[in-house]
């Protein structure tokens, strides 16, 4: 990359702003603000300074309704939202999929409306840690928070996971390089292995790559396991990996003081999903019989967690809830959203801060064209190619304060740097103000009745 | 603008006689995930450019591979699975050699050919799914397009059969529907 001069012409600083980009949720960010916009960012990776210097171009600022011809009109704020809770408050199976860019305070509305109409409420976890999240009401969540991993370890595994691709200021931050209490040295103290079939960015830094086949994973935890259990292994390679290689590997993660492994969605979307998690769940536990050893699933977006850890504080269940019958209910495979949209059940989905365009398979998507969907969202993205209302909100962490949650579960309140644009409003008044006006329609048919 | 300028790919390396072993179509491994390139392009809400195509749109191969089925960098492909049809730039793996596997960024490309199964487990397989890919002479279209051609839904003349999605019944629970 080029040499870029040092940002010098702005008008402010605001100094410990929260990244609104991966779940490591880096609380030391600096924003160089000049006219209202930031400028620049001090300290965020590659991915947290591209989302916070954002592209104002394809910035939605409007709402917009489809009319006849299927282009999208600029509308005003009362006609946007009267058609959204007209929608909302006529659907059968409404799904609320999204959340996960959004505060907690948002959730909060975002429940009483799931609440009132009967919907699904869904999060992004449904696509990516959704396999985590059973594997961990199977058989555990030996958990430890980013500063004990900062402070003590002295082996820190990645699965599955592309750290350096996905969550740039991990390593830095939280794992590989900063020196800890115990670990004076930084980077010298810690063995990192990186366990992916593909020769990652991040297996490119580490001590040790074990590049297991594709799909591989179940056995290769398997294998790991039976040797930790004084089992001699009878093939010669397992996963594509020797078992001299498996033997040694697990005799340096049985002689270390305190490991720590980071899983992501390269273990829950190879074929055995929610198995591959449970084994290295019970690895872990099997390594603790030894030596002091805890996990952390990589968490993609800012707030992930927090939609889960506050659908299963409020509701008992962590995502994809239903609250059809009136009482929340959760049955995987069943009220997820990948699954109602392909068996074709939803007639009103909302999205809001999440992209489906972007990340759902097409057979998912393509009954996404045949129902009305609202987004609420900052950015024009490919969701929007195939919404029907869309409303502006605002970004969480920069231009609105709201609390999310960790990867490890810590809450972190995000502050406000700057303003809105003006015609934007915060997601949280976007959700209260759609609640109420549903609540008049449905409260005006039970009077009618 | 230095947030999303990606380094250089370097150059398809030729092997000895690649033309011994060249094929028209090769039988691969996608696998789906996130790139840091196409991270900061779609975090900045740059979708609708031609760098999100460039950052996303992008079937990563061996080199080995690429000199089997003929293609330089930046030259563009068709990758077919069970479930639809999508065309693709191809360019040299930064993680490679991995022979026998494309990677294709997360995004609205990979999006058409995945597989949405879950195994009632709520997440579909975005990895380790069969597919073929061939040289086509088709541009990748930009994502606006992609999103307008695959699912069609406010072009209500078109004909159904311009869908790029395979006609094919998700089973729940069955990987191959019989034939």
């Amino acid at each position: 990359m080029a040499y870029e001069e040092p940002i010098t012409d702005y008008d402010e600083i605001v100094e410990n702003c929260t990244c609104a980009f991966c779940g490591c949720n880096c609380d030391d960010l600096t924003y160089l603000i000049k006219d209202g916009h930031v400028v620049g960012v001090r300290h965020a990776c590659r991915l947290g300074a591209s989302k916070v210097m954002e592209d104002m171009d394809q910035r939605l600022l409007v709402p917009m309704i489809r009319n006849e011809e299927g282009d999208l009109v600029e509308t005003d704020w009362d006609t946007a939202l009267d058609k959204a809770a007209e929608l909302i408050a006529g659907s059968v199976r409404p799904v609320f999929y999204g959340w996960s860019e959004t505060s907690v305070e948002t959730m909060k509305h975002g429940i009483r409306l799931g609440e009132l109409v009967g919907a699904v409420l869904d999060n992004q976890a449904t696509i990516c840690h959704g396999p985590s999240l059973q594997a961990v009401q199977n058989a555990g969540y030996p958990v430890n928070t980013l500063g004990e991993v900062k402070n003590r370890a002295d082996m820190i595994v990645y699965s599955g996971n592309n750290a350096m691709n996905s969550h740039p200021r991990h390593l830095g931050r939280y794992s590989a390089f900063p020196r800890g209490y115990f670990r004076k040295r930084g980077r010298f103290d810690k063995t990192i292995v990186t366990m992916d079939p593909r020769y990652t960015d991040t297996a490119k830094m580490s001590d040790i790559w074990v590049g297991f086949e594709q799909n591989g994973d179940y056995e290769f935890y398997n294998a790991m396991r039976a040797v930790l259990r004084g089992k001699k292994l009878k093939k010669d390679v397992i996963s594509g990996i020797p078992k001299e290689d498996i033997e040694d590997l697990v005799e340096a993660m049985k002689t270390t003081q305190y490991g720590s492994l980071f899983f992501g969605l390269g273990l829950t979307h190879t074929l055995s999903k929610q198995r591959n998690i449970d084994i290295a769940i019970n690895l872990i536990q099997d390594l603790n019989k030894f030596t002091k050893w805890n996990l952390v699933p990589m968490r993609g977006h800012f707030n992930v967690n927090g939609f889960n850890i506050f659908m299963a504080f409020e509701m008992g269940f962590p995502y994809g809830v239903d609250f059809s019958r009136g009482y929340p209910r959760y049955m995987n495979g069943e009220t997820n959203t990948i699954d109602l949209l392909t068996r074709e059940e939803p007639d009103v989905f909302m999205v809001i801060a999440a992209d489906p365009g972007a990340h759902f398979p097409g057979g998912a998507n393509r009954h996404l064209a045949n129902i009305p969907v609202i987004q609420i969202d900052i950015h024009w993205g490919p969701s929007t190619e195939i919404a029907d209302i869309v409303l502006p909100g605002s970004f969480i962490g920069v231009e609105a304060a709201g609390t999310s949650y960790r990867m490890d579960g810590v809450p972190i309140y995000m502050k406000k740097a700057i303003d809105k644009p003006e015609t934007c409003r915060d997601d949280e008044w976007i959700v209260r103000e759609l609640h109420e006006r549903v609540q008049k329609i449905k409260g005006s048919q039970i009077a009618s009745k | 603008m230095t947030y999303i300028e990606k380094p250089p790919v370097p150059n398809v390396v030729k092997y000895d006689e690649p033309m011994a072993t060249k094929r028209n179509k090769l039988e691969v491994m996608l696998n789906t995930g996130s790139d840091i390139y196409q991270g900061a392009c779609k975090k900045r809400g740059s979708t609708l450019k031609d760098e999100y195509r460039h950052a996303s749109g992008t079937a990563y191969m061996d080199p080995r591979d690429m000199a089997r089925l003929g293609v330089k960098n930046w030259d563009t492909a068709l990758v077919k699975t069970d479930w639809g049809e999508v065309v693709v730039f191809t360019a040299h793996s930064r993680d490679a050699p991995h022979e026998g596997q494309i990677f294709i960024c997360k995004g609205p490309w990979a999006n058409v050919i995945v597989s949405p199964e879950t195994y009632c487990c709520c997440d579909p397989t975005y990895k380790g799914v069969e597919a073929t890919i061939e040289k086509t002479d088709k541009e990748p279209l930009l994502m606006a397009d992609l999103m307008a051609e695959v699912y069609m839904k406010y072009d209500k003349d078109a004909e159904k059969s311009t869908n790029r999605l395979t006609e094919k019944k998700i089973n729940v629970g069955i990987t191959k529907p019989e034939e």
